[in-house]
């Protein structure tokens, strides 16, 4: 025994060092260094991560509300700047500008703005711990006049904007690791969420159809071709149709009362000449102009031939929903009517200057041509699922639709306030709108605030009222946070049975993840963004219009009708709405893509060819998917080594290469337009673009998955709901939140087998899972059925343990009439805490560390007797709450758990609020759940001895037995792929990869495994443990990446023999929380039936639920009571005919039910066993 | 190196091996490795040592924490599961310990069924203070160094417990108890027990599956193959009456015994298993055994309750039903 003492020599002195994570941390070109080469095909990947330091992984949220912070909201005030009062000409308050302060406290903005050189220290974490929203103040420059003397003011608040985490005016934007860790805050969150009253909320990105572009689509019942087209815009929405019904073509609306002939709407107008007609609508097409031409018999024949006699024909079809005005202003008359529709309501988002609708009719009349091209030819139509066709609404547009809702109210509020101000005739002081608007800054506060707590949008103006916008953050596993946050849902219903919008789109191809969706009634309308995706915002439109007639196209308003769609000229749409002609379409392309290249213009605009249409299409509108490529030119790749390097070095990033015109941004309706080769050796003369790396397509959860190109797909799918679920770590300030329930895993590793996903996501740093020694074979018998066998050596050194934190907040109310909840320590009983209270401590809070168990007490919380009443009533007692009424919090779980934290703290209402973390820490156990990373979940079946594991010659015992009978019908090739790469990673010494479409080779993996004496396949002579007998097979046995999943038996067990009812029924009450019974259901009691067994049947759906005896009287068939029918009485003998019987107190609650609609039941009741006469009452 | 073993007892109840009773060859003694070859016995003899070597050698390992003061992110149960882990000198612990459940000397625990270890570190600069094993000092040294930490790493700190920022504490007791890996694998001797017959697969009791040739694919232990000689080569004649002769073993320890004891150990197990059973049954051996380590039952250990109740909510599970201890009405079920 040498090493006896040898700690004590060395002496006690632990020595102090310094965790060096950074060095691990920093060089994101993984396994690389700055020396070795660079191989262009292999290494531009490298983009990725360069694409995503730049972005991050929720880079979309974060553009979007940055967008809203710094443009949107100057737009919306700027559009109606001016509130001014109808009482005094001379009042007016003026916004000059508007922005966001950085976040503060609730208390902290009620100070003077200008001197706010003190910094808030607010922290996102602190908001959460204290139930806080973490918001910061709107600020707004004002001019005003009061007393007819003009001030301005600047910095003053009308409200608190909740603040998206990693914006840019989050504490938390730009700030060091180390500075992050300070705020309590991991580094590794990624942010785009809300904090609101202490919940993180998330808005996800909305899909929907995109605005302001014309669809066609065919009806083949009705025999319908309609063009329509969402028009929206800051004042409105609408939506007009174009039909084609019977051969002629009708303009559709929601405001008009029947379908008006196109011809007639032209004709409004101001496309008077039936030839002007023509050539804007068919051109020189001869086909076409056939096909319109039967629409001029209509107005011929209605006798239309002016533009007066149109709007008057229009006018009188227009719906009045308007409200007489205050002033009592006369109806308008049907001129008027229908000249404000034309310009304002169709297709409102075209605008018309000075009545000039020559812009709208050339729209209305291309939305006609459309429609009649679709008619000769039906593959003309659009289709709603093609994914360019979408538009995705993030939270900075869902905010500005908020924002602008409650800001217009604000005003109007302001408005009606000053109005009634300055309406008294002798103020005694003059009013200063700066108190009123403060006073009203709250609307706008708890406006926002509702609205993400709640996720109800319910804006009135746009006819807009959505449920579900926001949801809670799920704090599951960092997957599942991450998961979330690139998370698309889908406008359409669950309900309709139609797969088109289920279905996986070819267009979404890099998009959006083909593997990411959940199963069952949100299969495929739920979706997840792609790896390398970016969603665009709102681009300037002019400045793009005036390089459109720059590169030489012609102004549609100044050509002729005749010119607009002359052949081999193409017609220019911006966002949808033509604003030009060219002659030389290709030439227009390629001077317009250089220019975007060179960096002149926006590279999120994008423009793209239809030569079916003969058109060319210019986006800047916001909600296009887009992705970034490598421009190839002339056969070469434009990224080569040089750049590599450069990118290696750190000397460029991605916007570097974005800006030299090496990478650009593609939408998908570009991308259509492009020839993307996958791989250098795939581009050929035609090739204008090159993939960054193929296993972007898929999103950062199916990107855990190793080798998942070798799986069957839904297998992959079935991950990706699972990976939501694993058990691991949540965030490196895990210890420092307090959840409502939260599960972490004691040993978490990172996997043997990675992924290049894995590293960029960082899963590898807050894994969920470990890796577990699997043996694929049978055992026992108590493995069928998906079932694991776990070994108990392996179970007691840690494999799988986890801790279960559970929150309970516990809050001290203030009332109204000054009384309070307070909490008091122990009761004592012979100067000992009774049972109950023995946690508690001399504050009634139980103590940190203690163990409680079902019934004791964690706080002594006592509610006043009377928190309503002023107290004045009650005279002498003066004692305000001075009667309490315990209401002592008591720990309801089955399973005792540890006192992990308490905090107290103060919410915003002046509430003090308790919150308390209890602790469990949980082995695995027969029945918890577990899963690999491909789809392959199981429970576990039995804890096996050691000893009695089978084991190889080099004494390995698995971790865990695994059936085959797993393998066969899933086709999880990827799992053995896993197991094998695992193998050889441990006896290489390092990490292998799995990555998508890559990933290291079979053949490399079965080398390494031979060279280490192992058998290439990965299988292994295995030796019964029993027996010591070799097992008859060789056994696959290697590490898999195992999953713990949330679902644990100790969460989930229950029985019961008696226990609680329901009040109104009095059958047993549902659910393990309310100790509620197992329910005999309809199927199990078919089975009772087909079987006869009857008495059991009575004994299970009436003995042991609700049994209940009633008196029956016999002659009237009601309910007696106590033996005596009221109602017969006076009829007959009393009482003799009254009978006592059991029926269900459901069916007695049904009579009394029935009773109540006045339906009269009555039981008409026969001895079935007459003979003795006993059964009788 | 090789020696022959004691004569067994009940040879002539094994076919076809030589009287003489097993044999063993040791091959290779490392620190914490013994690689041994065991003849002249049954499978089932060499298994029951395997088996006994793994789970059913008493050792020391730290089975109950008080914790004083713990102010380290990681929480108490935690801390006491890696305290647990940690290796403890057990040489002699067979003989010269008791087990608490056994011990007549004491109600609790006493020097004679256990052995006191305290930890009390505190980190009072900035950065970040490791804790090791060899911070656990035994509280009262015995002489045989029982309970000690095992260290054996080149700096020579023994496992981390725990690591601690500027203002933590850990200040804990545990008591280390006797016990076998059979009830936790914290008692476990041994980190690997390898095994292996006939590596030329001679007798046939594989059959296995090969895409061209058995012999390329499969790699064999050539140390173990040459070992047994040419005679017993796959090629050579099958004899379907032969049966296994020699069985490699490849015992790994934790550190806390010798390989030597490890091997011994399971040995003396089998054979008070043995002698219990003849006892039981009154054979002629009974009086004989009894002289031998008479005080200690071979069925001493308590096997995992059959329940699973080797997890820390297992012993409350019984009572922790809904209907535990509380009737519904009073369990704060009053909100509906």
């Amino acid at each position: 025994m040498k090493e006896d003492g040898k700690g004590e020599k060395h002496g006690r002195k632990p020595y102090h060092h310094t965790d060096s994570f950074d060095a691990a941390l920093e060089p994101f070109y993984y396994d690389k260094s700055l020396t070795d080469p660079i191989d262009t095909a292999r290494d531009k990947w490298n983009l990725l991560p360069a694409f995503l330091k730049v972005k991050g992984l929720v880079k979309q949220h974060i553009d979007s509300f940055n967008h809203f912070v710094e443009v949107e909201l100057k737009k919306i005030i700027d559009a109606e700047p001016v509130i001014t009062s109808d009482i005094d000409p001379d009042f007016y308050i003026k916004y000059e500008n508007i922005y966001v302060g950085k976040p503060r406290r609730y208390d902290e903005h009620m100070g003077d703005f200008r001197d706010s050189k003190e910094e808030s220290t607010v922290t996102p974490n602190e908001c959460r711990l204290r139930d806080m929203t973490y918001a910061a103040p709107i600020l707004v420059d004002i001019r005003y006049t009061k007393s007819k003397v003009a001030y301005r003011r600047k910095g003053m608040p009308i409200g608190r904007l909740p603040i998206m985490l990693r914006s840019s005016k989050c504490v938390l934007a730009n700030k060091s690791e180390a500075e992050m860790c300070a705020m309590d805050e991991c580094p590794l969150d990624p942010g785009g969420y809300f904090i609101v009253n202490g919940t993180e909320k998330v808005i996800l990105v909305q899909e929907q159809l995109s605005k302001n572009r014309i669809i066609v689509e065919a009806d083949a019942k009705k025999e319908l071709i309609t063009a329509s087209v969402t028009s929206s815009t800051h004042a409105r929405k609408s939506k007009s149709y174009i039909v084609l019904k019977k051969d002629m073509l009708y303009m559709r609306h929601n405001i008009l009362n029947e379908d008006v002939p196109i011809c007639i709407l032209l004709k409004a107008m101001g496309v008077t000449s039936d030839m002007d007609m023509m050539a804007i609508v068919a051109g020189k097409d001869m086909t076409l102009q056939d096909d319109f031409a039967i629409n001029f018999e209509e107005t011929i024949k209605l006798g239309i031939h002016t533009q007066q006699q149109a709007l008057d024909y229009l006018g009188a079809r227009i719906k009045i929903t308007r409200k007489p005005t205050p002033f009592g202003q006369s109806r308008r008359n049907y001129v008027q009517e229908a000249l404000e529709a034309v310009s304002n309501v169709f297709i409102a988002h075209v605008p018309i200057e000075n009545l000039n609708f020559r812009p709208k009719a050339i729209y209305v009349a291309h939305m006609a041509r459309r429609v009649l091209m679709a008619k000769q030819n039906p593959a003309l139509v659009d289709d709603r699922d093609y994914v360019g066709n979408k538009r995705l609404e993030l939270a900075g547009q869902l905010l500005s639709l908020l924002f602008e809702d409650l800001f217009k109210k604000y005003n109007y509020d302001i408005k009606m306030n000053m109005d009634k101000v300055l309406r008294k005739p002798n103020r005694t002081e003059m009013a200063d709108p700066c108190t009123v608007m403060m006073g009203h800054a709250n609307h706008i506060t708890q406006g926002m605030n509702r609205a993400i707590a709640t996720g109800n949008w319910n804006l009135k103006r746009f006819r807009m009222d959505r449920a579900g916008v926001t949801h809670l953050l799920s704090r599951l596993s960092f997957i599942a946070s991450l998961g979330m946050m690139t998370r698309i849902s889908s406008q359409f219903e669950k309900t309709r049975k139609v797969s088109g919008p289920r279905a996986l789109q070819p267009s979404s191809f890099g998009m959006l993840c083909p593997a990411d969706t959940p199963e069952g009634e949100a299969c495929g309308l739920v979706k997840n963004l792609a790896l390398m995706t970016h969603i665009t915002t709102d681009d300037e439109e002019d400045p793009i219009k005036r390089l459109i007639f720059m590169l030489g196209a012609e102004d549609v308003a100044t050509v002729g009708g005749s010119e607009l769609y002359a052949p081999g000229s193409y017609l220019v749409l911006l966002n949808g709405t033509p604003v030009a002609t060219t002659r030389h379409p290709s030439q227009f392309l390629t001077s317009f893509r250089r220019l975007r290249r060179s960096g002149r213009i926006s590279e999120f605009v994008s423009i793209f060819i239809n030569h079916h249409h003969s058109t060319i299409h210019v986006a800047t509108d916001e909600g296009r998917i887009c992705r970034p490529l490598i421009i190839v030119e002339d056969k070469k790749s434009k990224v080569t080594k040089r750049y590599l390097k450069s990118l290696r070095q750190g000397s460029m990033d991605f916007d570097d290469f974005l800006a030299r015109g090496l990478v650009e941004y593609l939408d998908v309706n570009e991308e259509n337009d492009s020839n993307i080769a996958l791989y250098e050796s795939n581009i050929n003369a035609t090739t204008t673009h090159l993939e960054i790396e193929p296993f972007t397509i898929l999103g950062a959860v199916a990107g855990l998955i190793p080798y998942p190109h070798h799986n069957q797909s839904p297998r992959n799918t079935y991950q990706c709901a699972m990976g939501k679920q694993a058990i691991g770590f949540i965030a490196n300030n895990q210890f420092l939140r307090i959840d409502t329930l939260l599960y972490l895993m004691v040993y978490p590793q990172k996997p043997l087998v990675t992924t290049r996903t894995i590293e960029l996501v960082k899963y590898d740093k807050l894994p969920a899972g470990q890796n577990a020694t699997v043996a694929v074979m049978s055992y026992s018998g108590y493995d069928i059925e998906d079932a694991l066998v776990l070994n108990k050596a392996s179970v007691d050194r840690g494999y799988g343990r986890c801790q279960a934190l559970r929150k309970y907040p516990v809050s001290l109310k203030l009332y109204a009439n000054g009384s309070k909840d307070t909490i008091e320590g122990p009761t004592m009983e012979n100067g000992v805490p009774i049972k109950a209270h023995a946690l508690l401590d001399e504050d009634g809070i139980a103590s940190v560390g203690a163990k409680v168990s079902q019934g004791e007490v964690y706080v002594n919380k006592y509610i006043p007797e009377n928190s309503n009443s002023s107290g004045l009533s009650d005279a002498g007692s003066n004692s305000l709450g001075a009667s309490l009424i315990p209401q002592a919090q008591k720990y309801r779980l089955y399973d005792h758990s540890y006192i992990d934290k308490v905090m107290v703290s103060e919410v915003e209402s002046g509430n003090q609020l308790i919150k308390i973390q209890t602790r469990q820490t949980r082995l695995p156990e027969v029945g918890d759940k577990f899963s690999s990373r491909h789809g392959q979940k199981g429970v576990v079946g039995i804890i096996a001895e050691q000893v009695d594991m089978p084991f190889s010659d080099r004494g390995i015992t698995p971790d865990i037995i695994m059936n085959p009978h797993g393998f066969p019908s899933r086709m999880t090739v990827g799992k053995m792929l896993e197991l094998v790469a695992g193998k050889a990673g441990i006896v290489k010494g390092k990490f292998e990869y799995g990555t998508a479409f890559g990933g290291s080779k079979l053949e490399d993996l079965s080398r390494a495994l031979l060279e280490a004496g192992y058998s290439y396949d990965g299988k292994d002579y295995l030796t019964s443990g029993t027996t010591g007998e070799p097992l008859p097979a060789y056994v696959f046995m290697g590490p898999i990446y195992y999953q713990k999943l949330k679902h644990m038996v100790q969460d989930k067990m229950h029985s019961r023999s008696r226990g609680p009812r329901a009040i109104l029924t009095r059958q047993p009450t549902e659910g393990r929380s309310r100790d509620g019974g197992l329910r005999l259901g309809e199927m199990e009691r078919d089975c009772l039936i087909a079987y006869g067994a009857s008495q059991l049947l009575r004994e299970r759906l009436m003995l042991s639920s609700d049994k209940h005896e009633v008196d029956v009287c016999e002659s009237c068939g009601f309910m007696a009571f106590g033996r005596w029918c009221q109602r017969c009485s006076t009829a007959g003998e009393p009482g003799s005919n009254v009978v006592r019987m059991t029926l269900p107190y459901a069916f007695k609650l049904l009579l009394n039910e029935l009773g109540s609609m006045n339906v009269n039941t009555r039981l008409i009741v026969s001895d079935e066993f007459p003979a003795d006469g006993s059964r009788r009452a | 190196m090789a020696y022959n073993g004691f004569a067994g007892f009940g040879e002539d109840a094994m076919d076809g091996v030589e009287t003489s009773g097993p044999k063993v060859t040791v091959r290779d003694v490392e620190q914490d490795r013994c690689d041994f070859v065991l003849q002249s016995c049954s499978l089932a003899m060499a298994n029951s040592l395997r088996r006994a070597i793994l789970a059913e050698i008493p050792t020391i390992a730290v089975d109950l924490v008080d914790i004083i003061t713990n102010s380290s992110v990681l929480p108490d149960e935690y801390l006491a599961h890696r305290l647990a882990l940690i290796p403890l000198m057990s040489k002699g612990v067979g003989e010269n310990l008791n087990y608490t459940r056994d011990c007549d000397r004491c109600d609790d625990h006493c020097e004679y069924c256990s052995v006191v270890l305290r930890l009390h570190a505190r980190c009072t600069r900035p950065g970040t203070m490791m804790v090791y094993a060899r911070d656990l000092t035994v509280a009262e040294p015995r002489q045989d160094a029982i309970g000690t930490p095992v260290i054996r790493d080149v700096d020579g700190t023994g496992p981390l417990i725990a690591k601690l920022r500027q203002g933590q504490e850990i200040h804990l007791e545990c008591i280390a108890k006797k016990g076998i890996a059979k009830e936790h694998a914290k008692w476990a001797p041994t980190a690997a027990v390898g095994f292996e017959y006939d590596p030329n697969n001679k007798l046939r009791h594989l059959d296995y599956w090969y895409e061209t040739d058995a012999k390329e694919e499969w790699p064999v232990d050539e140390r173990n193959a040459t070992w047994e000689g040419d005679e017993t080569a796959a090629d050579a004649t099958f004899d379907p009456d032969a049966v296994p002769s020699a069985f490699f073993f490849d015992v790994e320890g934790v550190g806390t015994l010798e390989p030597d004891d490890i091997v011994r150990g399971g040995i003396e197990v089998i054979q008070k298993k043995l002698a219990e059973t003849i006892k039981v049954l009154g054979g002629v051996g009974a009086a004989g055994v009894d002289a031998m380590n008479g005080d200690q039952s071979p069925d001493a250990y308590e096997p995992a309750p059959a329940d699973g109740g080797y997890g820390s909510y297992g012993a409350l599970r019984g009572g922790a039903t809904p209907y535990g201890t509380t009737p519904y009405g009073a369990g704060g079920y009053g909100s509906y």
